[in-house]
């Protein structure tokens, strides 16, 4: 299935400083670097992770590849695109084909919006079908992120649903345009452990189902490990290590890498840990 | 004697839609010194446990049985004025939400000043703020950090605060309920570390609510496993992880996300909580349950004694 050879998203040495203003009087700025000379490509297809603990810059990059924010430096193309050239008609053609599911159901979606309404929504943005066919691609999108009979669902509204059930509307809602390209920025990190792995799965599965690229941004190598076939890790700003996840897990060349994955909690720990206690008392 | 003993707890929420049955009869002791770790779901009832413990229940809430015997005297029989002489000086809780748990306005090293300064009427400014700096050495922060206000923290450094401020009273038993959920893995390896270092250095009892099942194996004793409102295995960490009895342990255990073992596809479906206002007298996880058979969901399920550190609440090994 995945072709090694196509290549959907290139950056090439992108940077990106943020300015924040330190005195309300003055007008005084400091400047935070977030990315800093960032190169890595994603083949189609792929589920690609990117790790790194917060403040490391890890959302930046997934916000430039929506073009949510603009580099400073550097080249970055999407699915063909030269994203600092797009604007205008092919700049909302790019929005049908790159998607981005973001860290917080509680928050991504619109509260006072049904479930139809927050799922169609994007279907009525970009003027897709009639209502018969909207009505359809809804309870295909619904359908897919496993959340059946649909139409149960359709007007019952975000505070009526579970954490997991609310990740998965959002999905859904990322997924309706059929995209080429999703973002995916900690999709689980408010979720249980059990519902996280079952929203795995399901990303999984579309992947497979519609052959979509994902980039999933994590600070859990475990969960990139299980999801993803190649992984960047990412520490300040700068990309410390790329490649295929396992060789990652088995043999990191970074010491942070290596910190990250000294630093994940483990059940061996705990049973010497234990052992050694109850020896003591 | 044990510090805490927590005899057939039950607890509920009025909502719009009836009575909701938060927690259901869950009993548990905890010794001087031990930890003791609350796993489960959202939604299951482990910090409305914690929250009751600390006397700080919402107005919807009620109490509708059982006794907490805290150095043998029934807190759920205390009144508001009594109870808030033990909060804090002898039960104090590191909160989930860091982030929000300190007030903007005041200098770090002041507010956890006022914390000891409200137990302690004899206790002068100067030396809580010297108290305070003994504290911030105890959790890791540097001393010139004292006088800065909480947006000069980076999260893992507020999370310290906060449990610099648990540990301020100097309490025999303190709750973290979810310290580490909303940091990353690197930071919540330092706090685990930084709490597992007091317990050990001050031999104060813990109560730790999570999520995370690998995080619990991390830092307790023992674990007491939660499903919709009830305790469904309770032992030593030991016992529950090398034999883990209770098929909703089983599914924890099995889905939870390790750098060790090699990667398998995990099997999802979570399924839905039961639902807690028209509970029914059967097994809770039997509609979850692969084991389940026709009597799971008609009788109420027995506790089974494994070992005597070791029990499970299931009608399989009967």
């Amino acid at each position: 299935m995945k072709n090694p050879n196509t290549v959907i998203v290139q950056l090439e040495n992108i940077s990106k400083t943020f300015r924040t203003r330190t005195s309300f009087l003055t007008g005084a700025s400091k400047e935070v670097v977030a990315l800093n000379r960032v190169s890595f490509e994603i083949f189609k297809g792929e589920i690609f992770g990117l790790v790194g603990e917060s403040g490391s810059g890890k959302t930046t990059i997934g916000r430039l590849m929506v073009k949510l924010e603009t580099p400073d430096s550097g080249k970055l193309w999407v699915d063909g695109n030269y994203i600092a050239h797009i604007k205008g008609r092919k700049l909302k053609n790019f929005r049908r084909k790159v998607q981005m599911i973001f860290q917080d159901p509680y928050q991504s979606l619109n509260p006072y919006l049904s479930v139809f309404d927050s799922v169609s929504e994007p279907l009525v943005v970009h003027n897709v079908g009639d209502s018969k066919t909207r009505r359809d691609r809804v309870r295909q999108s619904l359908h897919a992120v496993g959340l059946s009979p649909p139409d149960d669902l359709f007007y019952r509204y975000p505070h009526q649903m579970s954490g997991g059930q609310r990740q998965r509307i959002a999905i859904a809602r990322a997924m309706v345009l059929e995209p080429e390209f999703v973002v995916a920025d900690e999709p689980t990190s408010m979720l249980d452990a059990s519902i996280a792995i079952h929203i795995f799965n399901i990303l999984s599965d579309l992947r497979k189902k519609f052959k979509v690229t994902f980039l999933f941004i994590t600070h859990s190598l475990a969960a990139a490990r299980y999801l993803c076939d190649r992984i960047a890790v990412i520490y300040k700003g700068e990309i410390v290590e790329t490649g295929p996840a396992e060789d990652i897990i088995q043999n990191p060349q970074h010491p942070y890498t290596q910190a990250l994955i000294k630093a994940h909690p483990r059940f061996r720990h705990s049973l010497k840990r234990n052992i050694i206690r109850s020896k003591g008392t | 004697m044990a510090l805490l003993t927590v005899e057939n707890l039950s607890i509920g929420y009025h909502t719009r839609k009836g009575f909701l049955k938060s927690v259901q009869g869950v009993s548990f002791s905890l010794a001087e010194g031990e930890s003791l770790g609350l796993v489960g779901e959202s939604g299951c009832g482990k910090t409305t446990i914690g929250m009751c413990l600390m006397g700080l229940l919402p107005e919807n809430a009620a109490v509708t049985g059982g006794r907490i015997l805290f150095e043998g005297t029934d807190l759920l029989q205390l009144s508001k004025t009594e109870i808030r002489r033990v909060r804090w000086k002898k039960i104090a809780m590191i909160f989930q939400a860091a982030m929000n748990a300190l007030n903007p306005v005041h200098r770090v090293g002041e507010q956890i000043a006022e914390a000891i300064l409200a137990h302690h009427a004899d206790i002068s400014e100067e030396t809580a703020m010297k108290q305070v700096e003994s504290l911030f050495q105890v959790v890791g922060i540097p001393p010139d950090r004292i006088n800065d206000y909480p947006h000069q923290y980076s999260g893992g450094m507020k999370q310290r605060a906060i449990i610099a401020m648990a540990l301020s009273c100097n309490p025999p038993l303190i709750i973290a309920d979810e310290p580490t959920t909303a940091l990353d893995v690197i930071v919540q390896d330092q706090i685990l570390n930084a709490i597992k270092d007091f317990q050990n250095k001050l031999n104060v009892s813990l109560i730790f609510i999570s999520h995370d099942i690998a995080v619990v194996a991390d830092v307790c004793d023992s674990i007491g496993i939660m499903f919709a409102g009830q305790l469904v295995e309770y032992g030593t960490v030991k016992d529950v992880f090398n034999a883990p009895m209770h098929p909703y342990t089983q599914t924890l255990l099995a889905s939870y996300l390790t750098l060790d073992k090699d990667t398998v596809h995990l099997n999802s479906n979570p399924g839905e909580t039961p639902d807690l206002i028209n509970a029914t007298a059967g097994c809770r996880f039997s509609e979850r349950c692969a084991f389940a058979d026709a009597d799971c969901s008609l009788n109420t399920p027995e506790w089974i004694e494994i070992s005597p550190m070791h029990k499970t609440l299931c009608s399989r090994f009967k």
